[in-house]
């Protein structure tokens, strides 16, 4: 396969998957205000879904909470207020996510404290592997160089090619 | 118990009949516990209402089908069933290495027993399936009772996923107990090498193949039958069954640095430790009622028997360690930064990096209650947030793994198999962008997917065209003796492949859509491009159930595509009611209608219409990633060289005259495989 015809493959799979998700972006609504603040609040009816997503039948929470927050998006309030408001009425446990400030704040930082204490530890380990390596390799040069007759040296030369082949076609 | 006391006696005195013994002794539990599982089916089939458990979950016109199901849709009943899993894997084991491996099966077979032991004590003392009912009668003495007919079986579990997930995913959860038992009994009976990786790899396959599909159809069931719109809700059960997976596919990948060139001894055996205690973890978040959640079953109070177990777990595994951890010791040497090993190092961080933040966030209202008296929600925003950006950088490091080679990359070798992947992915983000995509990441993920597809492809294309030069086969046909002449690395590629799919279909959630409407006959509802016309209800009475359905015409572009019956039940024996969600599902796109209930202001039934993206990529990919590990627990086929013969121009002259040795490379010679 040319350089050319691998192009024309990149392109073809790129444009394929391309198309398969943009036009959707065409036919998105725009989502609205009441319906974004409800992925902000969680159903009250113990059920541990989000507002907008609770479908519950006859779910005594949703339906009133999600008329309460029409009326106030209706009313043009602002979104921290509404979501003050809710945090009033049902306590912290109302919000679908941890917020960003006090004892809670925790929950954020846990992942990338955890990202960066195990970067390091990467880091740290492929140093020291590496050094290790460096030191192999130092000891290994300073051993005296085996001696070879030229056939044993032609037969390990055509054998170290057949295992590089088919490592190269075998390898994991 | 005699199997594990008679383990640690052959232990230690070493003698072949009580290693025998204690073997037998295996077995045998593991037949009782099918005799005793196929005791409680029976149970259901006869409807014996005298029986506590069956009464609760079952009811005479439940169908055969269900009757079957119900046995694990219990706290007590799942038990059984845990147990009937493990004596599988555990018979298994037992029976594939008996006579083999005398320095470690013992172990492995007191491992086991000790695991068994545990869920047996459950199943017999705290949550028995076989308590029966009884009634006082005459002179106070207790009479078996029975009950005309059960209370039957959740509406949520009547649907035919139900009758396989559970199953799948706790085939997955046991099975991590296999590799756990040969960890730690190679590392109790200090065994050599790395044997026991060898043995376990194809066990701990089986159990990540199962805990994949078994958490995909989860995701199904919820989709299908909760009517949310939705498969995965960041639910505490449905993280608990993600933690294990997520280190189980850590090991899987780095594993292959200890069987390549012995590193990691430490890294792997705690993985395996990890993942086995993390499948015990998430059994206790289900069990124990210590979060809030849709799948768990009812609050009980075998919670702290659980929570004990992991103790009793993380102190075995710790004292063993720090016992013979100079057993586990390593001369690790990483040759460069830019090598397959260092590669495995960052996929391993991440993917522990994704299990600490599932598990912060599903643990953190618990931490919140108990340091600030208050619980807190932690939801799909908070997950979603931190776990995007993570599993981005692992679909990068998916694609870049398989283009670096062991021990050194060089940089030319790295741009050359860079180039045309990362070219292409930028060509599809950038058609994507142009096109009016807006979404980060999402053009992120495509340019990704795109990356890691073309690294597959071109991974299989140099392979085969290989073997095409040489045998003269066409290049599918090549692909295919490609991939099986290492099943494992290939098969390796195709879950990748899979794990793309999973990841478009995820990301085509970013575009959903959904609108209520009360609807009485003659309504219409539109949503994108789909006309939705409401033509009539009608109801039917069935055995177990009664049922409402919408008959809904759906039309598209002017003309009728489809007719949809989304349904709403009622089952009498439970008082309960149930949705049958209508999906239309194509590769584009799920039209997933819900007969939502009534309007209790207008009386008018409510119907809800969602337009989801994609979504059949998700299951498609999780086929994909099954047949994968499949193909890659297929054992190899020797890989057949013919090398051309030597020429003459090839020949050194040889001192003395003599003719230089011509080995045998111009006959077939069988090479045997680079590693496996």
């Amino acid at each position: 396969m040319t350089n050319r015809h691998k192009l024309i493959s990149i392109c073809a799979v790129c444009l394929g998957i391309a198309l398969a998700i943009v036009p959707l972006r065409v036919v998105a609504q725009k989502t609205d205000r009441a319906k974004s603040l409800g992925t902000k609040l969680m159903c009250m009816c113990g059920c541990g879904q989000i507002l907008t997503q609770c479908n519950h039948i006859n779910c005594p929470s949703s339906g009133p909470m999600l008329k309460e927050l029409d009326m106030h998006v209706t009313k043009g309030e602002a979104d921290d207020l509404i979501i003050q408001d809710f945090v009033q009425e049902y306590g912290e446990k109302v919000l679908s996510a941890p917020p960003a400030t006090g004892f809670n704040s925790i929950a954020w930082y846990i992942p990338g404290f955890a990202f960066v204490i195990g970067l390091a530890i990467v880091v740290m380990v492929i140093r020291l592997w590496r050094q290790r390596d460096v030191a192999r390799v130092a000891t290994a040069g300073a051993a005296p160089p085996v001696p070879h007759d030229s056939a044993s040296d032609l037969i390990d030369a055509r054998l170290e090619r057949a295992r590089k082949q088919a490592d190269r076609e075998t390898e994991d | 118990m005699y199997a594990i006391v008679g383990g640690i006696a052959a232990i230690i005195t070493r003698h072949p009949l009580l290693i025998k013994s204690a073997r037998n002794a295996g077995f045998a539990v593991c037949v009782l516990i099918w005799m005793g599982t196929a005791s409680l089916v029976y149970l259901f089939y006869t409807d014996n209402f005298s029986m506590a458990y069956v009464a609760a979950h079952s009811n005479r016109s439940l169908s055969h089908y269900y009757k079957f199901s119900a046995l694990w849709s219990g706290q007590e009943g799942s038990l059984l069933f845990w147990s009937f899993l493990l004596s599988i894997y555990v018979f298994s084991a037992l029976y594939t290495y008996r006579g083999k491996h005398p320095e470690l099966m013992p172990y492995v077979g007191v491992v086991m027993a000790g695991v068994q032991i545990f869920f047996l004590t459950m199943n017999n003392f705290v949550a028995s399936p076989f308590h029966v009912f009884a009634a006082p009668g005459a002179g106070g003495i207790l009479h078996l009772a029975t009950r005309a007919d059960g209370s039957g079986l959740n509406p949520l579990l009547q649907y035919p996923e139900m009758a396989i997930h559970p199953p799948t995913l706790y085939t997955g959860y046991t099975g991590f107990t296999i590799p756990f038992a040969f960890a730690l009994a190679a590392l109790l009976g200090r065994y050599p090498g790395e044997k026991w990786i060898h043995l376990t790899r194809r066990w701990t396959m089986i159990a990540w193949a199962f805990q994949s599909a078994g958490i995909l159809l989860g995701a199904h069931w919820a989709y299908a039958v909760l009517g949310w719109g939705g498969y995965w809700g960041w639910d505490p059960v449905e993280n608990a069954s993600l933690m294990p997976w997520l280190t189980g596919t850590a090991f899987l990948h780095s594993v292959m640095m200890q069987e390549k060139r012995g590193m990691m001894r430490v890294w792997n055996v705690w993985l395996v430790f990890l993942t086995f205690m993390l499948c015990i973890l998430g059994t206790s978040l289900t069990r124990s009622g210590a979060v809030n959640s849709v799948h768990a079953f009812a609050e009980s109070k075998i919670g702290h028997w659980f929570w004990s177990f992991l103790l009793l777990i993380i102190i075995v595994c710790v004292v063993a360690f720090f016992k013979n951890r100079d057993y586990l010791r390593s001369d690790n040497q990483l040759d460069s930064m830019l090598s397959r090993e260092s590669s495995f190092l960052f996929n391993n961080l991440i993917l522990l990096v994704a299990c600490v933040a599932v598990l912060a966030g599903t643990l953190f209202p618990v931490l919140s209650e108990a340091v600030r008296g208050s619980k807190i929600s932690v939801g799909p925003p908070f997950f979603n947030r931190v776990n995007i950006p993570i599993a981005m950088f692992l679909l990068f490091l998916t694609g870049v793994g398989p283009l670096l080679a062991w021990r050194k990359t060089s940089v030319e070798s790295l741009k050359k198999n860079f180039g045309f992947p990362m070219l292409g992915g930028f060509i599809a983000a950038g058609i994507a962008v142009a096109l009016g995509l807006r979404e980060f990441y999402v053009a992120l993920c495509l340019l990704l997917s795109t990356f890691v597809t073309l690294t597959i492809l071109s991974e299989f294309y140099r392979g085969a065209s290989v073997i095409a030069a040489r045998t003269g086969a066409n290049l599918l046909s090549a692909a295919g003796q490609l991939t099986m002449r290492n099943t494992r690395r290939y098969g390796g590629y195709v879950v990748h492949f899979g794990m793309v799919l999973v990841f478009i279909g995820i990301a085509g959630q970013a575009f959903n859509q959904d609108k209520q409407m009360d609807m009485n006959a003659g309504s219409v509802l539109t949503l994108g491009p789909y006309r939705l016309y409401l033509q009539n209800y009608d109801s039917t009475q069935e055995p177990n159930y009664s049922a409402e359905r919408a008959t809904i015409d759906v039309e598209k572009g002017g003309r009728s595509v489809m007719m949809l019956y989304p349904t709403r039940r009622f089952y009498p024996s439970n008082q309960e009611s149930g949705t049958m969600v209508a999906i239309s599902s194509t590769l584009r796109e799920d039209l997933y209608v819900v007969y939502a209930g009534t309007n209790p202001d207008t009386n008018l039934p409510v119907i809800h219409a969602y337009l989801n993206p994609l979504v059949k990529w998700i299951w498609l990919g999780g086929a994909v990633v099954v047949f994968g590990t499949i193909l890659a627990l297929l054992p190899n086929r020797q890989a057949v060289m013919v090398l051309s013969p030597a020429t003459a121009g090839e020949s050194a002259p040889v001192p003395g005259g003599a003719q230089p040795a011509r080995i045998s490379f111009s006959a077939r010679s069988q090479l045997p495989d680079s590693h496996d």
